[in-house]
């Protein structure tokens, strides 16, 4: 009975803390989010491509010191 | 600071998932979007960049509910100290005030932080963009974040970037912003201060140096003679960089812009305009700064029409500290120096009414000195 009870808490133990951190990991490397902001080659095609649309943000026409 | 290429601004490192406070919590919780998209345009619709502001309370109120608590006051945050000092310079016409309203929050609103823009990713006001990938940084790094704002001034201060001029002794200590200024302050501590100088916990020279007025201390005279009449700047500081008519507006293209007319080091005591019981001081150093009675003239004239109810020579604490300065070699190289005082020759005619409480009048700068303590 008693080893039952270890075994059961070491089970319990292994459910909660090891594999529960590896399916978290794996759902949040599933997102799509994930996956493009941690790929240099896909964020490169999206900035330039976004690049190509987006207007300048900055004026030619500030001078001295801020 | 190095710019980031386009990318690198949103490139985020895969060793997050690590991050044992941070990592269990997926992008789509504070950023909003749809992470099951695998269209990037249309996954972004909704996307906030930076959940921390105005409102941090969803992203990081749960777990640090204290530095949330006072988030909204914290002076980074609130700006409250410019607003009051615009306020203060104002017209009282309603009309005028309602256009200046819009002007400031144009130019000047933008200029604020987060915890966002301080613990991940590098200012908006410079362009944003992540620290390093995301992964959450307890210190904000100096040159990235606080000299990335505080840069004309502080940075080359600091750094001792002006030709000429050496960097602060703290410096070559190599210390970082953040050993002065702490956490608690820069998450302010709940109240509302009017000035950046009135912070409570903000950092003092005698926090550190509290041997100075001790009997066998090295310059013990010297310092007790001088204790609560000069700052710790007037004796330590060297010269420093000032600014004057700062002007804005909107290009051609509707881009916002800012001109200022000129920035120059310079070294100028003054009276202090911020007598406390904090600050006894009778000398400070004071610093020109960049307002101007036409700043906002591109939005409505004569917006400052109480412009002379402040002065444009402002209590400043240079941040470039030395043991040895010019000023300090000998009592005399002070004592007597009519250079190193903010007189009435040295105040511009349209600023002189402004300025009327910090000028040096010649009676009252210190006397040539026959004794020297050794």
């Amino acid at each position: 009975m008693k080893y039952l009870r270890l075994i059961g808490l070491a089970v319990i133990f292994c459910l909660i803390f090891i594999p529960g951190n590896t399916f978290l990991c794996q759902a949040y490397e599933d997102t799509q989010c994930f996956k493009c902001h941690t790929s240099a080659k896909k964020l490169i095609e999206a900035t330039r491509e976004i690049a190509k649309t987006r207007p300048a943000l900055k004026s030619a026409e500030t001078s001295g010191e801020g | 600071m190095e710019p980031l290429a386009p990318h690198e601004k949103i490139f985020v490192d895969s060793d997050i998932v690590d991050d044992e406070n941070h990592g269990e919590i997926a992008c789509h919780e504070c950023h909003g979007g749809n992470p099951d998209d695998p269209n990037w345009k249309t996954a972004h619709k909704g996307v906030v960049k930076d959940p921390t502001y105005p409102d941090a309370t969803t992203a990081c109120g749960d777990c640090h509910d204290e530095i949330n608590e006072n988030y909204q006051k914290s002076l980074h945050v609130s700006l409250r100290p410019y607003k009051l000092i615009i306020d203060e310079r104002a017209s009282s016409n309603t009309v005028i005030r309602n256009k200046l309203g819009c002007a400031m929050n144009t130019h000047c609103s933008g200029c604020h932080s987060s915890c966002g823009q301080c613990h991940i990713s590098r200012p908006n006001s410079v362009e944003g963009g992540f620290l390093d990938g995301h992964l959450f940084q307890k210190k904000p790094p100096m040159q990235e974040v606080c000299t990335a704002c505080h840069g004309s001034r502080i940075q080359k201060e600091y750094l001792g970037e002006h030709e000429g001029l050496l960097p602060s002794i703290h410096r070559e200590k190599y210390m970082k912003c953040d050993k002065c200024h702490t956490g608690d302050e820069m998450h302010g501590n709940g109240k509302d201060y009017a000035h950046r100088y009135d912070v409570e916990n903000g950092p003092k020279c005698v926090d550190c140096h509290k041997e100075i007025y001790k009997r066998e201390a090295k310059n013990v005279i010297t310092h007790r003679i001088h204790k609560d009449k000069a700052s710790c700047h007037v004796c330590h500081s060297q010269h420093y960089n000032n600014c004057s008519a700062c002007h804005v507006g909107k290009d051609k293209k509707g881009l916002t812009f800012f001109k200022t007319k000129a920035s120059w080091l310079d070294f100028k005591i003054g009276l202090n305009p911020l007598k406390s019981e904090k600050r006894p001081e009778k000398f400070v150093t004071l610093r020109h700064v960049p307002v101007d009675r036409g700043t906002f003239d591109f939005y409505v004239k004569d917006a400052l029409s109480n412009f002379d109810t402040l002065p444009t020579w402002k209590l400043a604490t240079p941040h470039n500290i030395r043991l040895k300065t010019p000023q300090n070699v000998s009592c005399n190289a002070c004592h007597g120096n009519e250079s190193l005082f903010l007189m009435e020759k040295d105040v511009e005619d349209k600023e002189k009414k402004a300025n009327k409480d910090v000028i040096v009048p010649a009676n009252l700068i210190p006397r040539k000195q026959k004794w020297q303590p050794k």
